[in-house]
């Protein structure tokens, strides 16, 4: 008798499946290098793009590897955008020519260079060398972290979604228009907590959170880090403790994906807080779309000046 | 970080003695520590006095179209107990630096050149490489000398390598610094499977390299049946979003200069097929958000080399097969420093065929991803004879742009 319902149950099952229309393709293919473009790639392209990331939002962008399953990903993309300004350099070339899809490499209408359409800050001057640690010698790449930044970047992939899909245009703007109202909502939001932060010293471990401190007024007095990349040294750290001290920092600010020893460590000495938290959308559970990284991040630095 | 933290947990509750004892050095911390912050506000500032102006008035940031031009030193230190194990003899010496360009060569092509020079081999052309950008269907085609797809070391420069020397059953089989091959490597990457995979084949010059003191009747390549040819197919699986695996099988085949017992009209030697066919397994372990600190690498190759049996009078090559592989561990533990160990095997021909083993420990310290320094104990030797101890010290740097971290 248990053979006839579950024959049925397989018989519609295929009747289903046949039935079924398969969702059509969509007309764009992204690849995105991190999950902050990936958000508002989607948020640009709505249902007419299918979008995936190469990093997590949890990871370093600096350090991630060149997987071969990414090759995979890259091979069949329409557009591949990137953060640019040698963010992605230890790892975004080799995976480019394993793809060999000439539509995103360097001058493909499928290559998009996300630093393009932002003014960059930290651009080192006069010569640059590795004494000076990892630098990026094109400028800072962390640029996501200001919302008008995150606004820039959803003009510039609707003008390229437009362009590789002339017929999604109107879709795209009005999507474009529908994501800068949503961030403009929740920048009200937050404006209670930008008045808190304004003005605040405060330590970071990276240079990651410059383009955070211009947007929200808060005063970077110093880094964990003597340069960038490199890690401290005990008389590095003793300089910062001087310095917390001196000009009253009690917020140290790090990202999830280093070791917070080192600053637990200077926050005993200094009485500060260990503030960790994402700068990436992902970073940490719940905070799953652009407009919530910024939210998320905005309030908690406030929160620490509660 | 655990040293790290140590020494600075060390350092630091000395810091206010250091402060009452060295005034000035405090000063120069805290300057040091500032000085960033201030290099960043003056940029600021100008990027700001720029009022925000159209990013898209940037100019091309290489306006000469000059090639990516990186050099790299590799230094190796001999203090074996013994006397020095080096090719020259040298307790200390330059290994090798490399002059590598690499640039576009047109929308279709990639140019890459890299030379070397040695305390013991003087100037050799490593590569010379055309890579095709734009081939359909996943093609693609490298053009020049090139390292021959064979195995997962063999491809690697040795200073990229993640131990000092190549495992020795590449040094014996392939070359001591990795066998290149003048031809060219088609490769596709596909996944019919719904993994990747990639397909290389290779038609080279002639396989291995030509011996110095042997001479035959004719090259290798003076029929297509003495070309070298190659074949390489790689299988990679994700198995979770902190570990993967490959397991790929390669083979190659030529003919090969062997020596006679006795010169014939100064013709000293007759070509053999000789075929080499191997399989590699490396398993990589890095947790993604932790994946600055914690790392692990489990590597592994078999290899064979067939030698033809059907050989002619007055022949003294090799007759036989012979069967040799490694098994490489590293382990990350902290966020410049890494263990690893080694242990070879092979049957070695320039010994007959009696096993040569060698098992190596070693440490490495980067202070950044620059620069590396590697220090080995490997002791090593013939299996029924008395083995030797070497110690090794390495370090290599590299200068110019940033090249891609490796994997």
């Amino acid at each position: 008798m248990k053979s006839i319902p579950i024959g049925s149950a397989l018989l519609l099952a295929a009747g289903l499946a046949v039935a079924a229309p398969a969702p059509p393709d969509p007309p764009l293919r992204v690849v995105t290098s991190t999950t902050d473009l990936a958000d508002l790639a989607r948020q640009v392209g709505g249902t007419r793009v299918r979008v995936t990331h190469i990093s997590r939002g949890y990871q370093d962008p600096h350090f991630v590897e060149a997987k071969p399953s990414f090759v995979l990903e890259l091979r069949k993309a329409d557009l591949f955008a990137y953060v640019g300004l040698d963010l992605e350099i230890g790892w975004m070339q080799p995976l480019l020519d394993g793809a060999r899809n000439a539509k995103i490499l360097r001058g493909g209408a499928g290559n998009l260079d996300v630093s393009t359409a932002i003014p960059v800050i930290d651009v080192p001057q006069g010569n640059v060398d590795r004494s000076q640690g990892d630098v990026h010698p094109l400028g800072n790449p962390h640029y996501w972290l200001d919302p008008e930044n995150g606004k820039r970047i959803a003009r510039l992939f609707r003008d390229r979604f437009s362009a590789l899909d002339p017929g999604g245009a109107a879709a795209y703007d009005a999507n474009t228009l529908a994501f800068e109202a949503r961030l403009n909502a929740a920048a009200r939001g937050w404006a209670a907590d930008l008045a808190r932060i304004k003005g605040k010293p405060v330590v970071a471990w990276h240079t990651s959170w410059r383009y955070l401190a211009d947007y929200t007024g808060m005063r970077i007095v110093g880094f964990v880090e003597p340069k960038p990349g490199v890690p401290p040294s005990a008389s590095h750290l003793a300089g910062l403790i001087l310095t917390m001290q001196r000009t009253g920092a009690k917020v140290i600010i790090m990202e999830p994906f280093y070791n917070r020893k080192t600053a637990d460590f200077v926050a005993s000495k200094t009485g500060a807080t260990v503030l960790i938290i994402p700068p990436s959308v992902g970073g940490v559970k719940g905070v799953d779309d652009y407009v919530a990284l910024m939210k998320y991040d905005i309030g908690a630095v406030a929160s620490a000046f509660r | 970080m655990r040293t790290l933290l140590v020494a600075v947990i060390m350092v630091l509750p000395g810091a206010d003695l250091v402060a009452a004892q060295n005034p000035d050095s405090l000063a120069r911390a805290r300057e040091d520590s500032l000085r960033i912050v201030r290099e960043l506000q003056a940029m600021g500032r100008r990027d700001t006095a720029a009022g925000q102006a159209p990013p898209q008035g940037r100019g091309p940031v290489n306006p000469r179209l000059l090639p990516d031009i990186s050099a790299v030193g590799d230094l190796v230190a001999d203090f074996s107990p013994k006397g020095s194990t080096q090719e020259n003899a040298s307790r200390v010496g330059v290994r090798e630096v490399e002059l590598q360009l690499i640039a576009a060569v047109d929308p279709y092509f990639r140019g890459e050149f890299l030379a070397a020079w040695s305390d013991a081999e003087g100037a050799t052309l490593e590569q010379a490489i055309l890579t095709t950008t734009s081939l359909p269907w996943g093609l693609q085609l490298r053009i020049g000398r090139v390292p021959l797809p064979f195995g997962k070391q063999n491809i690697l420069h040795r200073e990229a390598l993640h131990t000092i020397e190549f495992p020795y059953v590449i040094q014996r089989f392939l070359s001591e610094e990795g066998l290149k091959a003048n031809g060219v490597v088609a490769s596709k990457v596909m996944a019919p499977f719904g993994f990747y995979q990639e397909l290389q084949a290779t038609v080279a010059d002639r396989f291995g390299e030509a011996p110095e003191d042997l001479v035959a009747e004719s090259p290798p390549s003076r029929t297509l049946e003495g070309l070298g040819y190659g074949l390489r197919l790689r299988n990679y699986w994700d198995l979770s979003e902190s570990s993967n695996l490959e397991i790929s099988a390669s083979g190659a085949t030529g003919l090969r200069e062997q020596p006679f017992a006795v010169p014939v009209d100064d013709i000293s030697a007759t070509l053999v097929r000789q075929t080499l066919v191997g399989l590699d397994v490396t398993y990589r372990w890095r947790p993604l958000q932790q994946g600055l600190y914690r790392s692990f690498l489990l590597q592994g190759e078999l290899m064979k080399q067939l030698n033809s049996q059907d050989v002619p009078p007055n022949y003294e090559g090799p007759t036989r097969d012979f069967t040799g592989a490694y098994l490489l561990a590293r382990y990350q533990v902290g966020r410049r420093s890494y263990i690893g160990a080694r242990y070879d095997w092979v049957q070695d021909p320039e010994a007959g065929g009696i096993a040569h083993q060698a098992g190596t420990i070693q440490f490495q310290f980067l202070p950044s991803e620059f620069s590396k320094i590697t220090a080995a104990v490997e002791r090593r030797g013939l299996k029924g004879e008395g083995g030797t101890t070497r110690l090794l010290l390495q370090t290599t740097f590299a200068i110019g742009p940033h090249r891609p971290h490796p994997f």
